[in-house]
């Protein structure tokens, strides 16, 4: 009975250990994914900012701007991808839309980014866009990678349309957990015209031919928690002008946007709290249940050897080997 | 012998159950009929 007990402890201290590594190193790499139906919203706001006046063309302050930011996760098209790219893919639909105080729209800009689910790497496939231009990004948008690590990364920025490095800048405490945080600095660049003017009638291409140019500088701080590589609070200190041409009656540049864009309370608050559940998810993957099986495996073997000793040993003085027989001749 | 075949046993169930966890996956879901936003929502 106690061999059989035994035997049983040893394939249920083998199966724990075995499944320790195979939890941490093969099933979270394949499990833990952005899903592709995921659908969030952000509100971000700029108070006292500056903000071009397109009716007389001058820049005034203004109490606050409100960016409303979208991702829409696209089921269809990721399948879509999907048997082609032979990987699981996620397409978000992105809309930045920009509101001024008197809740008219200030711009709004539409784009498509296709990554792998698994590792956030952009996968290139048609429909990749920002503001209905074709780009081919590199490096990532939005979402660090699962398990972040304290480093450089890759960053898109979508006004410029070019990849810069976001630098690691050491670790933080935001609200109870332990973050990395980000920064990047966009160096003043020409960038194009939002296709969706504030005022009717004015398009990219009536401004293009005025010979004004749109620049564009901005440093980018986002606080990232490590385990999901989601980032839980993000700002900008973002600033646009327009240069140059006729259109700006002889000035050699005014402001279109000024102003230090932080996320809204309410909104902080969610994503901490979405993080931190998450949080737990992943870490059951990669710390909680591997070291808890493997542990529990240890002590089951240990459970396992004390039965078959004690199943090997004799039962009692009854049992013990027979005193030598006197020998007789 | 018997302690090898019990070891293979557990060995091969984790193995089992792994491989079906991550072949059976999580299910995609369907794209959510909720707009891309052009006004402030009041909350999240």
């Amino acid at each position: 009975m106690r061999r059989r007990a035994s035997l049983i402890l040893l394939a249920l201290a083998v199966f724990c250990a075995a499944l320790s590594p195979l939890l941490r190193w093969y099933a979270f790499p394949r499990l833990a994914k952005i899903p592709a139906n995921e659908y969030q919203t952000m509100v971000l706001e700029a108070k006292n900012a500056t903000l071009l006046d397109y009716g007389s063309m001058t820049a005034r302050t203004v109490p606050k701007v409100t960016i409303v930011q979208t991702l829409k996760g696209d089921v269809e098209a990721s399948e879509k991808i999907e048997r082609t790219a032979g990987r699981d893919v996620v397409v978000w639909d992105g809309l930045s839309y920009v509101q001024g105080p008197d809740g008219k729209m200030v711009s709004k800009v539409p784009e498509r980014y296709i990554f792998d689910a698994h590792t956030q790497e952009p996968v290139h496939a048609t429909g990749e866009m920002v503001d209905g231009d074709q780009v081919r990004r590199e490096g990532i948008e939005f979402k660090w990678p699962f398990l972040t690590e304290k480093r450089d990364y890759e960053y898109f920025d979508a006004q410029t349309r070019t990849t810069a490095p976001i630098h690691y800048q050491g670790t933080r405490d935001f609200r109870g957990l332990e973050v990395y945080y980000f920064e990047q600095t966009v160096p003043w660049t020409k960038v194009a015209m939002p296709r969706t003017m504030p005022v009717a009638g004015i398009t990219p291409e009536t401004v293009a031919r005025t010979g004004t140019t749109r620049w564009y500088t901005t440093v980018r701080k986002f606080w990232v928690e490590p385990v999901t590589g989601a980032p839980v609070y993000g700002e900008e200190v973002h600033r646009e002008e327009l240069r140059g041409g006729t259109l700006l009656g002889g000035r050699a540049k005014v402001t279109a946007f000024a102003g230090h864009v932080k996320m809204r309370e309410d909104y902080i608050e969610h994503t901490v709290s979405v993080v931190k559940s998450n949080r737990t998810l992943v870490l059951l993957l990669t710390a909680y249940l591997p070291w808890g099986l493997l542990l529990l495996g240890a002590l089951l073997m240990c459970l396992s050897l004390h039965l078959e000793a004690r199943a090997r040993r004799p039962d009692g003085p009854a049992a013990a080997e027979p005193a030598p027989q006197p020998v007789t001749a | 012998m018997r302690a090898l075949i019990a070891a293979a046993t557990g060995l091969a169930v984790a193995l089992a159950l792994v491989l079906t966890l991550t072949a059976i996956g999580a299910p995609a879901g369907k794209t959510s009929p909720k707009p891309l936003l052009t006004t402030v929502p009041a909350h999240p």
